[in-house]
């Protein structure tokens, strides 16, 4: 038989689309994916601009002409302190990330750990941890965040400090999550076979088990950076942030705290309002995103 | 199966509800203080034009009345109509106002005795008279009592009370006590004793935890009728002995209300100025700058102790400065104080926050017209022409940094054996939110390492001293400087290690300063000596930078026209008392308002 | 006898939970140096000029009176076995007041809005959760309901202000704060309630919405796992109607672990509700907890938050036994 020489453009046509295009063609059909992190990238470019824009010095008190509405002197108006919103709202933002991201990680790699130690290797060990995370569940996490941030002297209160108070009671959901989800897998079918192939115990868990658990590890690490910038814009709010910096949350409770919808001066609590918002719908959709490309099944065919 | 399951379960949930009501029915007999105090028989209706609706935040425990339950009772919330003292003081009128004693006067020239002579109408409201023996009975409990707040000035000063008769009371005093009357027997703002009832307080177990409630008998114009969470009701008895006794017309409020406004104080302030606006109060606690300006632009109605013009408010007796331990470093040298004093730019204060008027300072005590007159004399001009107090010079400040051995380092602070200038401000934040943040850029730009304290560990750290400043007031002087200068009295300041009272903080020692006030203390303010002592203490004030003054206290009050007139303001001065519902005076404001003829 | 090892372990599991809570709560203010007694004379210090020379004297007294100046392990003994009696102890900043007092003055105004708020928000984000991720539900209301889930952007802080300045100041329809109109003894007609009602709904609407696109967001997680199952396939291949397995298979099944969400949704509200409640001037339970916070009185930080914690466990713990009511196959366990 001879075999049938193709004409060489067909053999190109038949070549695998690149890894990129296979993601954006599944940002398509993902539209609450694709949605959030559009909108977090917005984001992101913003405060990368802003903060080469405009001297982060002018984020603080009497930086510029105070109580002015946003004009193209001063696109996003000032406050009463004489603060440049712009300036603010950026570095606000950088900093939100800041907490947002590192309590995020630290909470999901504690999870990680203590998820994997308590699945993989049972026994007394998985009843104990098992058994702290569901006694500290009830406990009303947000309160004690708040009690402890109002115990703490107020030079302690820092950007790193508060990302701490986040994280404290924080940890549970993903441990509990990645435990049952190392369970599921422990007893599948390529575990065994790694095993009696004698791949040891850490072998089997950094090249096994780990990558299928990757869409479960994002999803609970973008879940605990919407928990950890919500809970730390409700300390900010509450007056409970470092103060002087401009954090959303904090730039909220000063408006407040002099009226500022009363005296007319709408921007200044309605511009980290809107960046709040965007924040956390975006980490919230996501989240959804996220749900779909876990579930196998429910993936929408193209 | 299911049932017995579902069983357990709600027997469960059962069980811890009703738990805590089994305990509570064990601890009712032993509780003091009712859970809310409802009227018997339901109030009857009061048109509106009768009725006076206040805004306060209301802080005090449900049901205390009794003016000596330690650390419940409070006079601002009403309680400052129940209850009335041997006289009053009308701060912008600078006179005395005779109550419950006719006249009240030292009888020897060293300010060692004095003669109280009761009105012989004054009642209480069960309908007995005042008599020399509550005066008596009350002095000798501050004496007696430990817990009152003027237990240790009686213990300073008071040697004997004896009531000569019914209607007169007798005092010696250990030492010269020339300011005795004002300060202690006189309410006047938040200061004063008032008289208790001998009879009601002798039958009490622990007058210190007696709550009082409706019954305790009172001489003052109002009833407590109702108290819950959300607001307290008074009725205007009509057999008020001032009405007979000739001293006040029978009061056209017939009834207070103070609503409780609770979260909204604060961080919410304009939604209470908008329930100005609408008209849902007559007045309320004291507004920011910025927020009174639009409610009197929004309604015109609404007035303030200025009219319609800028402050919007009368001067309060509680100038603010920044305080600091004396005794630590960096603060114990002179020169690091004068630096940071040089970096506030006071102008800068008034324009950016008060629009141009003028309320930065520096005094220690507020300018009462008796007050302004010892400011303008001669001799304590030339002082504030000597220290200069109120400079802001940037240069002078550094120069004065590296005379002390600081440097600046890489983020523009000043720094000597690798330690920044602490320079963060304890403060309040109902209070200073709006200064504060101020002042840290200011100290920043002078390069001391600042930044905001709003937290619940503000009074502490003033108190224990803590490395930073304290930014609070002076309650002290009215009529003359005697009581701001003693702040600093080097008896009164505690070592560090232990906790410092009020006012207290400076921790300031100095012979030479201590020495003028002993020459001051047994003279009258209009002694020359005293005045000339009076004005060298000051210098000393400016020159050793005790603390840095930093803003005059205004109470912008908002007045609403709609129902009630005759507010007190700089163009009414009536009987001369300030604006505030909430202080002592306040009976006397809200006794003289006038209907405005709205239905 | 199964039955009764459920229990006892459920009983352990709600002691350990009220052992866990009180510890947190007891150690965390007093690692502080500060001290409530303090804060109060501080504050009437600062408002009422009340500042006695012998200030040191007093505090000292009623801080032996507390018993507050023994040895820390000691006050943490005697705590716990006054926590067993439900006895929180007196009010350090509102003496003579007791914490339970101040619960008990304050619960009857939030208890409406915190559980009628739980309820609602409950139901109508799950449902809308549900339909989002129902691809078989008209694509009107799929796209109605998606847009839900940035709500949970807009936390109750947030919703509390932007209603009050936009519905209150601004269209002037619903009142601006206070549990009821000014004036008024409250008394048992149905102007009252009426009244009491229009005072609470913008903080009702405030914290559902601020809390609904939670619901919606963990709903659709849920709905889109059991979307890919075997039996709802199967439903449908049986032909049954839409609505049928919308609400028998799919919604039934869905909702089942979101039951437990529920009790520990109840805590998060309140926490909300201390905010909430601070805007709209309500004298609930939130508002007693932000002054409590404010002056570090910690009888009443802890009385508060053991009451909630206690109330969501117990309710937790109540749930369970309700679950066999719902779903058949524990019943048969």
């Amino acid at each position: 038989m001879a075999t049938i020489a193709l004409a060489s453009g067909v053999e190109e046509r038949v070549q695998q689309p690149s890894q990129v295009t296979l993601f954006f063609r599944y940002l398509r059909r993902n539209k609450s994916l694709a949605i959030g992190l559009a909108v977090l990238l917005a984001l992101v470019l913003f405060t990368v601009i802003g903060l080469l824009v405009v001297s982060p010095k002018a984020a603080y008190p009497l930086a510029a002409m105070t109580k002015q509405p946003p004009s193209w002197k001063y696109p996003f108006g000032t406050d009463f302190f004489g603060r440049n919103l712009l300036a603010a709202m950026a570095v606000g933002l950088w900093q939100t990330a800041v907490i947002g991201v590192l309590a995020g990680a630290l909470g999901t790699l504690i999870g990680i750990i203590l998820g994997f130690i308590s699945a993989y290797f049972g026994g007394w060990l998985d009843n104990l941890i098992r058994g702290i995370c569901q006694v500290l569940t009830p406990i009303p996490v947000l309160l004690i965040q708040v009690v402890v941030a109002s115990t703490l002297d107020k030079r302690d209160v820092t950007i790193f400090t508060m990302a701490l108070i986040v994280v404290m009671l924080a940890w549970m959901w993903p441990t509990l999550v990645i435990r049952s989800q190392v369970l599921t897998m422990k007893e599948r079918q390529f575990v065994s076979v790694a095993k009696l192939s004698g791949v040891s115990d850490f072998g089997i868990i950094f090249k096994e088990i780990l990558p299928n658990l990757l869409p479960f590890i994002a999803a609970a690490f973008v879940g605990q950076v919407f928990s950890a910038v919500f809970a730390s814009f409700y300390l900010a709010v509450l007056g409970l942030g470092p103060l002087r910096e401009p954090l959303l949350g904090n730039i909220i409770w000063s408006a407040q705290g002099q009226g500022a919808f009363f005296n007319g001066w709408w921007w200044w609590p309605i511009e980290p309002a809107i960046a709040m918002i965007l924040i956390l719908g975006s980490l919230a959709l996501i989240i959804m995103g996220l749900d779909e490309l876990a579930n196998p099944r429910v993936r929408r065919s193209e | 199966m299911v049932k017995l399951k579902f069983l357990a379960g709600v027997l469960l949930a059962a069980a811890a509800a009703l738990a805590p009501v089994a305990v509570y029915a064990d601890d009712a007999a032993a509780t003091a203080a009712p859970a809310e105090i409802a009227p018997k028989t339901p109030l009857p209706d009061l048109p509106r034009n009768k009725q006076l609706i206040l805004g306060w935040s209301i802080a005090s425990p449900i049901g205390v009345t009794n003016p000596w339950a330690v650390p419940g009772y409070t006079h601002q919330e009403g309680n400052n109509l129940m209850f009335e003292p041997l006289q009053y003081y009308a701060i912008f009128a600078s006179k005395y106002i005779p109550w419950l004693a006719q006249s009240c006067e030292y009888t020897s020239k060293d300010f060692t005795s004095l003669e109280i002579k009761l009105n012989p109408k004054a009642k209480w409201s069960d309908g007995t008279p005042v008599t020399a023996d509550d005066v008596v009975y009350t002095f000798e409990g501050q004496m007696k009592n430990d817990k009152l707040p003027y237990h240790a000035d009686f213990v300073q000063y008071v040697d004997t009370v004896t009531a000569k008769d019914k209607e007169t009371v007798e005092v010696k005093f250990k030492i010269p006590a020339p300011r005795f009357k004002f300060e202690v027997l006189t309410l006047k703002f938040d200061t004063g004793i008032p008289i208790v009832q001998k009879a009601w307080e002798e039958k009490q177990k622990d007058v210190n935890a007696a709550a009082g409630g409706v019954d305790i008998p009172h001489s003052g114009p109002y009833d407590l009728v109702a108290w819950n969470a959300n607001q307290k009701i008074y009725n205007l008895r009509e057999d008020w002995w001032a009405i007979k006794a000739g001293l006040r017309k029978d009061p056209a409020v017939k009834r207070v209300v103070i609503v409780n406004l609770g979260g909204q104080v604060g961080q919410n302030m304009d939604t209470v100025a908008q329930r100005l606006v609408n008209n849902e109060m007559d007045s309320s606690l004291d507004m920011r700058a910025q927020v009174i300006g639009n409610i009197l632009a929004q309604n015109p109605k609404i007035t303030s102790w200025t009219g319609n013009k800028s402050p919007f408010g009368y001067r309060d007796w509680w100038p603010n400065s920044l305080w600091m331990n004396t005794t630590i470093a960096p603060y114990n040298d002179v020169r690091v104080r004068k630096a940071m004093s040089l970096s506030i730019n006071r102008d800068q204060i008034n324009d950016v926050l008060y629009d141009g008027a003028k309320v930065a300072t520096i005094y220690p005590f507020p300018l009462y017209p008796a007050l302004q007159k010892f400011a303008d004399s001669p001799a304590v001009k030339a002082e504030e022409a000597k220290y200069n107090p109120g400079e802001f010079d940037l240069d002078k400040s550094a120069k004065l940094m590296t005379d002390a051995g600081f440097t600046k380092n890489g983020d523009g602070l000043w720094e000597k054996d690798g330690k920044t200038v602490n320079a963060t401000i304890n403060g309040f934040e109902g209070i200073h939110s709006d200064i504060a943040p101020v002042l840290v850029e200011m100290l920043r730009n002078g390069g001391f390492d600042a930044a905001v304290n709003f937290g619940t560990d503000a009074q502490q750290n003033m108190n224990d001293g803590v490395p930073g400043l304290y930014m609070f007031g002076h309650g002290a002087s009215l009529l003359d400087p005697d009581a701001a200068l003693e702040l600093f009295d080097g008896k009164y300041s505690t070592p560090n290690g232990s906790a410092a009272g009020a006012g207290r903080w400076s921790r300031y020692k100095n012979p030479e300063y201590d020495k003028l006030l002993d020459e001051m203390a047994p003279l009258g303010a209009d002694d020359p000596k005293f005045q000339a002592d009076a004005a060298a203490a000051l210098g000393i004030y400016w020159r050793d930078v005790i603390d840095i003054p930093i803003i005059q206290w205004l109470h912008r009050i908002p007045y609403n026209n709609t129902y009630w007139t005759n507010w007190p303001s700089d163009t009414n001065v009536a009987d001369g008392e300030n604006g505030a519902f909430w202080a002592h005076t306040g009976m006397i404001e809200i006794t003289s308002l006038k209907p405005s003829g709205a239905k | 006898m199964a039955t009764f090892r459920l229990v006892v372990r459920r009983l352990l599991f709600l002691i350990f939970v009220i052992w866990a809570a009180s510890t947190i709560t007891f150690f965390i203010p007093r690692l502080s140096s500060r001290s409530a007694i303090r804060e109060r004379f501080a504050q009437l210090a600062r408002t009422g000029g009340f500042a006695p020379a012998d200030l040191e004297k007093i505090i000292a007294n009623m801080q032996h009176q507390f018993g507050l100046d023994q040895p820390l392990m000691q006050q943490y003994g005697e705590y716990l076995w006054n926590v067993v009696h439900l006895d929180f102890g007196y009010s350090l900043n509102k003496y003579p007041s007791t914490v339970l007092d101040l619960i008990s003055q304050a619960l009857p105004w939030s208890i409406g809005l915190i559980f009628v708020t739980t309820i609602l928000s409950f139901i109508i984000g799950n449902l809308l959760g549900a339909i989002a991720a129902w691809p078989k539900a008209p694509r009107w209301m799929r796209t109605v309901a998606t847009p839900f889930v940035l709500l949970t952007g807009v936390p109750p802080v947030l919703m509390g202000v932007l209603l009050l300045f936009f519905i209150g100041f601004k269209l002037k329809l619903l009142p601006l704060g206070g549990a009821y109109s000014i004036g008024i003894v409250p008394n048992w007609s149905w102007e009252f309630a009426l009244d009491m009602g229009m005072h609470q709904i913008l903080p009702a609407l405030a914290l559902i919405l601020g809390s609904v696109g939670g619901w919606v967001l963990s709903m659709r997680g849920m709905g889109v796992t059991i979307q890919g199952e075997d039996y709802v396939n199967f439903a449908e291949h049986k032909g049954l109607g839409g609505l049928t397995i919308f609400r028998d298979y799919y919604l039934r099944n869905a909702l089942l672990p979101q039951v437990t969400g529920f009790a520990l949704a109840l805590g998060t509200l309140v926490t909300s509700a201390i905010v909430v409640e601070g805007i709209f001037g309500l004298p609930g339970i939130g508002t007693v907890l932000q002054l409590a916070i404010q002056s570090n009185d910690f009888p009443v930080i802890y009385g508060i938050v053991l009451f909630i914690t206690i109330t969501v466990a117990t309710l937790m713990v109540a749930l369970e036994f309700v679950y066999p009511l719902l779903d058949p196959r524990i019943r048969k366990n």
